[in-house]
């Protein structure tokens, strides 16, 4: 085909396709159709002027020499001039260079045990729950017992922390009769109200799904699995503790709140879990 | 006037694609039925379902007891397909087309009502003004295991949470408030309700500017067909363009 002809039948179907883009925008539009008229539309165009440029132009390639990039002879030998290397011989040059390498190295070396303070203290082992604190739902509204049907989850925080990673729980109201917790724990459990803790203590995230007919619950990172009905603890994969129990009470309104913090640390397991008593 | 009458021809061709792909399907129409009906409902019940759940609703053997399961349960196992139960038992119950027409599952979901207290079957309203609360609660509760956007997941153990792109409004509210199967009951006030159901809504029928939404699963298949097909396309434009000007420039 000749060059002229390559040339009108791209410029024609950028124009037919252009009038076409017309067409579906005014019977309805259609994203997908509109994107593969508006490319031929502009693949025509730029194809059509591409083969021109090529075929029809007569345009061979000209280079333009750049000029030379060295300041003239004079200018060289005045900006030497100005900077007086006499002071400062070779050897002592390289020795404090050398010393200002080993210093930097030295300096890069330190700082980073800086990181290694100051200790957390007992930032790890606290979250915002306090004994008293209502359990509310993230819309802030506070819970009865009566408010959840059995089988019923909710993620819960302290009503003055809405929103805190650390305090983040999962209440699951189950069949008391049910319910296998330490005998300590029962108590924790009111009316079959059992609360744990999100945060996986494997590697940290969210437990969020829930197996309702063997009540499991199970991390989507790395499909540990928990026994809601006993304390939580892991039943497959890679999580080696509980998930930290939320100990639930009912106050005087009939509303449920916390009898203090969780009882273990939340989150991954950390070298000084079981330091309870020391500071950090 | 052969190239006017071509050039007409094509664009009539290409406005006709794209009619034809913006049609919707057509919605069946609810028909002038009877309300359910308790006698039609024990015999239909007798036939197809008293030899697994009693005849009044109590499980035979080990399997579920329905005695308080209510309208909304009954509603959503009928219409959904997964009551009759046709898989090897303890497997997961199957989504499939129903096995009975409206009017029976009516006369079913009356009878079923009728054995015990369970839950009615749920008014919900789908109110635009709901869809940022909706996406809220959807992310915080429904996510987890149905996914951000809706398209299932699976849960460990052998079991799956169900894409919800099939679930028209009232099939996810009744499953909601009943918990079937693995899933755990969400009983919300009316509002939040409304606002996840309008908000499924709202996944089910987004639209999908960008064209192919890859099964809607995520950013990562996006990400790669972006890298190996657009960016491999792209090259090879580059090639070919840079091979042609070689081509000829060498000439000139």
């Amino acid at each position: 085909m000749t060059a002229e002809r390559l040339i009108a039948a791209s410029l024609v179907v950028s124009a037919l396709a252009s009038l076409a883009l017309v067409v579906v925008f005014f019977v309805g539009g259609h994203p997908q159709i509109e994107g593969i008229l508006l490319a031929l539309a502009l693949g025509g165009l730029g194809a059509g002027i591409v083969i021109w440029s090529i075929r029809l132009l007569n345009a061979p390639i000209q280079v333009e020499e750049r000029h030379p990039l060295a300041s003239p002879e004079q200018t060289r030998n005045d900006a030497a001039s100005t900077v007086d290397m006499r002071s400062i011989t070779r050897r002592t040059l390289l020795v404090r260079l050398l010393l200002g390498a080993v210093g930097a190295l030295a300096a890069a070396l330190a700082i980073p045990a800086l990181a290694l303070g100051p200790g957390p203290g007992r930032e790890l082992f606290q979250t915002p729950w306090r004994a008293g604190s209502r359990i509310v739902g993230d819309d802030g509204l506070p819970i009865r017992p009566d408010d959840l049907a059995i089988g019923s989850v909710r993620t819960v925080f302290p009503e003055d922390a809405i929103g805190s990673p650390e305090a983040v729980t999962l209440l699951i109201k189950v069949r008391p009769s049910e319910l296998r917790l330490d005998a300590q724990r029962m108590s924790w459990a009111p009316e079959g109200c059992v609360g744990y803790s999100k945060i996986c203590t494997h590697a940290g995230c969210p437990v969020g799904l829930y197996r309702a007919e063997e009540h499991a619950l199970l991390c989507p990172c790395h499909q540990s699995t928990f026994d809601v009905l006993r304390g939580a603890v892991p039943t497959f994969g890679p999580a080696a503790r509980p998930l930290p129990q939320l100990p639930i009470d009912v106050d005087a309104d009939g509303f449920l709140v916390a009898r203090g913090d969780f009882p273990e640390p939340v989150g991954p397991s950390f070298w000084n879990l079981t330091h309870t008593e020391t500071d950090g | 006037m052969r190239r006017l009458a071509a050039a007409l021809a094509g664009l009539l061709v290409v406005g006709g694609v794209a009619v034809a792909l913006s049609l919707e399907p057509a919605r069946a129409d609810s028909h002038d039925l009877e309300p359910g009906s308790i006698e039609r409902g024990a015999r239909l019940y007798q036939a197809g379902c008293a030899t697994c759940h009693g005849d009044s609703g109590e499980g035979v053997d080990g399997w579920p007891p329905i005695v308080n399961a209510g309208e909304a349960s009954a509603d959503f196992q009928l219409r959904t397909g997964r009551m009759p139960y046709a898989q090897e038992r303890g497997q997961q119950a199957q989504r499939k087309p129903p096995a009975y027409g409206e009017q029976e599952i009516r006369d079913l979901v009356a009878f079923v009502a009728s054995l015990g207290d369970g839950p009615a079957i749920p008014e919900v309203t789908l109110d635009p003004a709901l869809l940022s609360p909706g996406q809220r609660l959807f992310a915080s509760n429904c996510a987890p295991c149905h996914g951000a956007s809706g398209n299932g997941g699976a849960l460990g153990g052998g079991a799956i949470a169900w894409p919800l792109t099939d679930a028209p409004p009232l099939i996810v509210a009744e499953a909601m408030i009943t918990g079937p199967g693995q899933m755990p009951i969400f009983d919300w006030p009316q509002e939040d309700l409304n606002a996840t159901v309008t908000y499924v809504e709202y996944l089910r029928s987004a639209p999908s500017p960008g064209g192919f939404s890859i099964g809607g699963i995520g950013p990562v298949p996006e990400g790669l067909v972006a890298w190996f097909v657009g960016m491999a396309a792209l090259a090879a434009v580059v090639y070919l363009v840079g091979r042609e000007w070689d081509r000829t420039g060498d000439g000139g």
